[in-house]
């Protein structure tokens, strides 16, 4: 018994310990924008490699979920008599949900490991502290450029998710659905209302941030070797991944709120 | 003894201060309640080279990282520059670190960038340095080590030894305040690692750099006394028998614990069982 209460004792500290930690990285990352100097080749080469590098994934799963929904949805809505509705369905579920969700955990697969295993591999290579030796701060030259470009690339990668996620509606609905195009994106546009972009914008800045911030944090506390840079990777799209989902609900449950589309 | 002959023997308290580069005070650092250091006290004085020696895990490389305030310590003061590391913030010992030079175990190169911007990698992120001053920097830099041919190419296609001088060169090429070598012989050949002591031997003949290099192998510790760099030969050159170099003298480790700091002839002539053991 007293094992296991010294077990649970240990997990619960070493869960405050790692929140507290992030934290002040989190806060650290932000802040060192305000104040020189400011990487700003960097923040451009990392805004290359997101933003650019990720445009086909998250356009083509943009595509498809909107193809997707389309297929779905038609069925269903045939059954009200609402077959003209496709259009309003796919737009609106991709801009609220579907279009910031998808593209943050897209993002985060192939970023936030991406980060968590470069930091990772310099870290147990002496990489980091060769460049804290020359005098460079590695939080400014590596963690904040990553953590801005991440925040304002997901923001367009989420329209370009959107948008593509309304076309591949389009295309289920006028190519196998055999039903009118012009209904379709003509009720694709004029159910949108501006909460609903509001809402569709606002997420992304949100996973943006969660991406750069766990990539970084769990590649910077790298340990153990190669095995730790692997564990530092699982733990980075683990973590990244399922904060998004559960900022995507607070963020939802807020904006609702506040916007009043709920 | 006169009384002349006193004063040019024990410098005023002052005077030393000012030639102290590093100081270590009764430093004391443990990992997870392991201590490593304990009570670990010496100096580094301009134009001295300190050699640290120990077997493998006696936390010689910690001390370094202490030296630079990379590691703080848990208890004690290591003074840098006459600034005491634990007490300064990071954004004000970055500035102290850029005025050292640091050569890791294995080079610690970035992999993803040129041998160029590697060396350069300090130059380049001061903005007022132009291109083609870096290029000319680091072109000298290459120079010194004798590695100017691989000026475009990456660490990946680089022989372990050709990364450990191309490390140098990035250490150098500052001119630092100090420099500090942790094991840069380590785990190369008997030809390559005379060639490493050989590029350590010429920037403290030459430029007189303070510095503490980290190692194992008695060979190498004993070459930096034996032999002095003659630059008109363009090689190193051994002293008379019986002569060692005044300014490089040794620190032993011993669990850590410093058990030994002295010239060659004391530690040869050490009573230590330790000393004596890891000569031996």
């Amino acid at each position: 018994m007293t094992i296991v209460t010294n077990r649970l004792d240990r997990t619960a500290k070493q869960l405050v310990l790692t929140v507290q930690e992030y934290s002040l990285f989190a806060w650290q990352a932000v802040v060192n924008l305000f104040e020189p100097p400011v990487y700003w080749t960097d923040f451009l080469i990392q805004s290359d490699i997101i933003g650019v590098g990720s445009t086909s994934i998250v356009l083509l799963s943009g595509f498809f979920t909107g193809a997707v929904l389309a297929l779905q949805s038609a069925a269903t809505l045939a059954e009200f008599g609402a077959n003209g509705l496709t259009g309003r369905f796919v737009s609106l579920t991709m801009i609220r949900e579907l279009g910031p969700v998808l593209t943050g955990v897209m993002v985060s697969g192939r970023n936030a490991s991406s980060m968590a295993s470069e930091l990772g591999s310099m870290i147990v290579t002496e990489q980091i502290d060769a460049m804290r030796a020359l005098g460079v701060d590695p939080m400014r030259k590596l963690v904040t450029p990553r953590l801005y470009s991440t925040i304002t690339m997901l923001l367009f990668l989420t329209i370009i998710a959107d948008a593509f996620g309304i076309l591949g509606g389009g295309f289920v609905t006028v190519f196998l659905n055999h039903q009118n195009g012009t209904q379709y994106f003509s009720t694709a546009w004029e159910a949108l209302r501006y909460p609903d972009v509001i809402q569709g914008l606002v997420k992304p800045l949100f996973s943006g941030f969660i991406i750069a911030s766990i990539g970084c944090f769990y590649g910077m506390k790298t340990s153990g070797g190669t095995e730790g840079v692997g564990r530092a990777t699982i733990q980075a799209v683990v973590s990244a991944s399922v904060l998004i989902i559960f900022m995507d609900f607070i963020m939802t449950h807020i904006l609702l709120s506040l916007l009043g589309t709920g | 003894m006169s009384q002349g002959d006193t004063h040019t023997t024990t410098p005023a308290p002052d005077a030393l201060e000012l030639r102290t580069v590093v100081e270590a005070r009764h430093v004391t650092l443990g990992f997870d309640a392991d201590p490593v250091l304990q009570d670990v006290s010496f100096t580094v004085t301009r134009g001295e080279t300190r050699i640290l020696l120990g077997p493998a895990g006696v936390g010689k490389s910690v001390l370094l990282k202490l030296a630079n305030g990379l590691l703080k310590p848990d208890k004690g003061s290591m003074m840098l520059f006459g600034e005491d590391t634990r007490a300064i913030p990071e954004g004000e010992l970055l500035t102290l670190r850029a005025r050292t030079g640091m050569v890791f175990q294995e080079g610690a190169l970035f992999d993803s960038l040129t041998v160029r911007d590697n060396v350069g990698y300090q130059l380049l992120q001061d903005r007022g340095i132009s291109d083609e001053e870096v290029d000319t920097r680091v072109r000298e830099a290459l120079k010194f080590v004798d590695l100017e041919r691989t000026f475009s190419l990456y660490p990946s296609s680089l022989s372990g030894g050709m990364r450990r001088r191309v490390a140098i060169a990035r250490a150098l090429i500052n001119n630092p305040e100090l420099i500090l070598y942790d094991s840069p012989t380590g785990g190369l050949d008997p030809v390559t690692s005379t060639n490493i002591i050989e590029l350590i031997m010429k920037e403290r003949d030459l430029h007189a750099t303070p510095s503490m290099m980290v190692t194992h192998r008695l060979q190498d510790a004993f070459m930096l006394c034996t032999h002095r760099f003659d630059a008109d030969a363009g090689a190193m050159v051994k002293l008379p028998e019986g002569q060692a170099d005044a300014s490089t003298t040794f620190l032993m480790l011993e669990e850590g614990r410093l058990v030994f700091d002295g010239t060659l002839h004391e530690l040869v002539h050490s009573e230590n069982p330790f000393v004596r053991e890891f000569l031996e």
